[in-house]
């Protein structure tokens, strides 16, 4: 659909909406997800403003994916960015609200002024016509645009250095709009970079670096933290940081789509998971949780296989959008970024494991927790439906290639070779899915039986404390659930120490304290006394009149 | 064809596995000036431990961590072909490729870390912290080797990166040879990474809760897992193998070098290792991978 304004008065404004596959892949990520987070939202109380708000930021999230130029898509980042505001106002506290306008006004603003920058060069706002108006800046005009585009997308995704509001809002939130804010909102961000990356300009070898520089510092920020939806916060940067990364070399928009959709699934599921928990339990705490497996088995499991895709581990989903990404690095010869993505996600496994360790195994650290019961079927419905996706995406890994070399040939990429629905072959190697499940399964039930019948009995321990604890008897007041403070020992180590004792918020603290320097000094000038104004707006009046005449 | 090729692998993997446990224990055994147990000691033991009436479990998470761990280092031998050619003892290795046995490494330890965790043993948790702690360190090195030598090969595929070297990948490129071996050695739990297990201290480790048939299950796990992942480092830096024989000597000869460096080395702390691998293979490797690769790009 082409809507020319020229006929309302404004002359060289032509607004384009319109189905792509790209579009729709994005709306249907906006669609799953507002289905499965609904389906939780009966077990609270949530007002009806919340109910209206989270309508209205769901149709701004279709204007941004359908827009096919600039205007619109503008429009869609600023309802968006405003209604996130109001939903957020029901449960973030006030600095963690300030943070958030300012960084999503920020990013609206540099959004704005790029998107002028780019319609100056040809009066188009149209993405078709965005490569040419490119082509036409300055030098100078088009670095300015780069920066300043990046500068508003890096902020929704939250890449490290603009990640302040982030992790805050996403601790903050309503236990149930956080699934949504890091499946959907953050999206947004991938698709505004991918949409610059295939009409406009691809900064390739500043995005890898900047995402691998993300998804290290995220992770080791993730490893320390003791509140769960933190460590979920930063593991949602971290793994857009391997979105961003495979986004700047060539090939990489296959695996940035799987990615993402991967990303999708699993954030769901974890946050959906973590929210249960707290739901019943009331904490939101490492440190205060833990020794839930038995008392939560069904959110254990869920969990479990929302970790396993989160690693990246096979057999499930999470391997085939891994391997995607490795392998287009490797094939374009990014050979240090794939090493430094490959470090990051091995150093993924400490608060993966950390994140399972901490609320379901080990020992409970209150008694009040020993009386839980399993959460309800509106939280676990829609783990398993995502369970069943990650379980899918992993035994037919390339059952989404088709759809996705739609995407591509309609961005004029090189297509995915496949061969089969569980064969995902890419220049250097191939995997079949379902043989590694397969064979997992197989492997796994044959030891399991073969194991079960050898003579010999195992004996259920009852009694939690009757373990082997160097020849003492532990009891209620001794320490056990150890682990769920682990990663502490990388203090102690150089560069991860580093990252782990500096925050980016003594930059933002600096800044903040310069900005009230600087009002104080204007407010010495300007007092607010009434005589001022006046004598501002006679002055102010003489200006305009002066050119008025001329 | 294919299941009677696996179980072939398995039995292997079994024997040699046990015999190269019962070897390792009787050369650390003459570096530490006494005669170790016989050869076929820790297989006996195995044995015993199969049979011994009880055994403790905690629950069934607990209970079904040494078989995930038991499955994954069966997924990772038969992931792995033993012959750089032919059609026999390849396994399930064309349905797969290097970066998926990377991944299958660190399947069963975690499958294990939560059977830990579930048992509630602190100084279990203890051990699995400081191998995840350990473990990003130590595979550093050795993807950054692996990546220069799939590059190198041009595959990703096993097989493939065996029989393509006309030089052993380890005489062409020491430095991404050097670099990957000191990673290896954490992997074969050896001195001085080996604070995971940390063998002298009794009550540490993440296997201090498992007694039993569990403990058996373990032990075989372990001796499978080595052979599995001795194949694989022949096969990418020594040529792989064409023959019985040829894997034998050179899985056997790499195994030794191994040994005898865990045995000279006293033990790094936790944060030592990490700082260690991160500073010193690390750099090897990635020079190793900038002169290898400078001609490519």
């Amino acid at each position: 659909m082409i809507l020319d304004l020229t006929t309302l008065g404004l002359t060289n404004i032509v607004l384009s909406l319109k189905e792509t596959y790209l579009a729709d892949f994005f709306a249907m990520l906006i669609t799953f997800s507002f289905m499965i987070v609904t389906f939780s939202m009966k077990k609270y109380e949530l007002s009806k403003g919340f109910y209206a708000l989270l309508v209205l930021l769901t149709s701004s999230l279709y204007l941004i994916v359908y827009a096919q130029d600039y205007l619109l898509f503008f429009i869609g980042w600023e309802v968006m960015s405003i209604s996130t505001y109001f939903l957020l106002s029901f449960s973030l506290s006030k600095e963690a609200l300030h943070k958030y306008i300012l960084f999503a006004m920020g990013s609206a603003l540099s959004l704005f002024v790029a998107i002028l920058i780019l319609y100056s060069a040809n009066h188009s706002f149209l993405y078709v016509d965005a490569k040419e108006s490119f082509e036409k800046l300055s030098d100078m005009a088009s670095i300015v645009f780069v920066a300043l585009m990046l500068f508003a997308i890096f902020i929704k995704i939250g890449t490290i250095g603009f990640h302040y509001w982030l992790v805050d809002a996403y601790e903050e939130s309503h236990d149930i709009f956080t699934p949504f804010l890091s499946a959907v909102l953050s999206k947004m961000g991938i698709y505004a970079l991918i949409i610059l990356v295939s009409y406009v300009v691809n900064p390739a070898y500043l995005l890898a670096v900047i995402g691998v520089i993300t998804s290290i510092i995220a992770t080791f920020k993730a490893i320390d933290e003791d509140s769960i939806k933190r460590v979920l916060a930063y593991s949602s940067i971290a793994q857009l940081g391997y979105i961003v990364t495979v986004l700047g070399v060539a090939d990489g928009m296959g695996g940035a789509l799987y990615h993402s959709l991967i990303h999708t699934a699993v954030k769901l599921l974890l946050f959906i998971n973590v929210a249960g928990i707290i739901y019943v339990t009331g904490k939101s705490k490492f440190s205060e949780l833990g020794g839930l497996i038995y008392k939560t088995p069904q959110s254990f499991v869920l969990l479990l296989i929302g970790i396993i895709t989160l690693a990246g581990m096979p057999p499930l989903g999470g391997f085939s959008s891994k391997f995607m990404i490795y392998s287009s690095l490797l094939d374009s010869k990014h050979l240090l970024i794939l090493s430094a993505v490959m470090f990051s996600s091995a150093s993924a496994f400490l608060y993966i494991y950390k994140l399972i360790y901490g609320i379901y195994l080990g020992h409970p650290t209150n008694k009040r927790l020993e009386s839980t019961k399993e959460v309800s079927l509106s939280f676990l419905v829609p783990q398993y439906i995502l369970a069943i996706v990650v379980i899918v995406l992993g035994s037919f890994p390339a059952m989404i290639i088709p759809y996705f070399n739609k995407i591509l040939s309609e961005l004029h990429l090189t297509q995915i070779p496949y061969e089969n629905m569980a064969t995902l072959i890419t220049p250097f190697a191939k995997f079949n899915g379902l043989v590694v499940m397969g064979a997992f399964y197989a492997i796994f039930i044959i030891i399991l039986l073969v194991f079960s019948r050898i003579n010999s009995k195992a004996k259920d321990v009852k009694n939690r404390f009757d373990i082997a604890y160097c020849g003492e008897v532990p009891n209620q007041s001794t320490h056990l659930h150890y682990g769920y403070s682990m990663g502490k020992e990388l203090k102690r180590v150089g560069f991860i120490g580093v990252i782990l004792k500096n925050s980016v918020k003594y930059f933002y603290d600096f800044i903040a304290k310069q900005t009230l320097l600087l009002s104080e000094v204007v407010r010495k000038i300007y007092s607010g006394d009434l005589s001022l104004n006046f004598n501002i707006a006679i002055i102010f009046l003489i200006i305009l009149l002066m050119g008025v005449l001329k | 064809m294919i299941l009677l090729d696996l179980l072939l692998m398995f039995v292997v993997a079994y024997t040699f596995g046990f015999l190269y446990y019962g070897l390792y224990r009787n050369i650390t055994a003459r570096f530490q000036r006494r005669f170790g147990p016989p050869v076929y000691q820790s297989f006996v033991d195995s044995i015993k431990f199969f049979l011994k009436k009880d055994s403790t479990s905690h629950g069934w998470m607990f209970y079904l961590a040494p078989i995930i761990m038991m499955s994954g280092a069966v997924m990772t031998l038969f992931f792995i072909p033993f012959f750089n050619n032919g059609d026999s003892f390849k396994g399930l290795s064309e349905y797969g490729n290097l970066f998926l046995v990377l991944y299958l490494l660190v399947l069963g330890p975690l499958g294990n870390a939560l059977g830990v965790g579930a048992g509630g043993n602190p100084f279990g948790a203890m051990g699995i912290t400081r191998g995840l702690t350990r473990l990003f360190a130590m595979e550093m090195p050795f993807y950054i080797s692996l990546i220069a030598i799939m590059v190198l090969s041009g595959s990703a595929d096993i097989a493939t990166i065996a029989s393509s070297q006309t030089t052993f990948n380890a005489f062409a490129y020491p430095l991404l040879f050097i670099g990957a071996l000191f990673s290896f050695i954490g992997m074969m739990g050896q001195s001085p990474f080996d604070i995971v297990g940390a063998p002298v201290e009794v009550y540490s480790g993440p296997a201090s809760e498992f007694s039993g048939k569990f403990l058996a299950l373990l032990m075989s796990q372990s001796a499978i897992f080595t052979f599995a992942k001795l194949v694989l480092m022949v096969n990418l830096f020594l040529g792989g193998a064409s023959g019985f024989l040829e894997l034998v000597v050179k899985t056997f000869v790499l195994f030794l070098f191994v040994i005898s460096f865990g045995s000279l080395y006293g033990r790094f702390k936790t944060p030592q290792s990490v700082d260690f691998l991160l500073k010193v293979p690390t750099a090897i490797s990635v020079v190793g991978l900038i002169l290898a690769t400078w001609h490519m790009s």
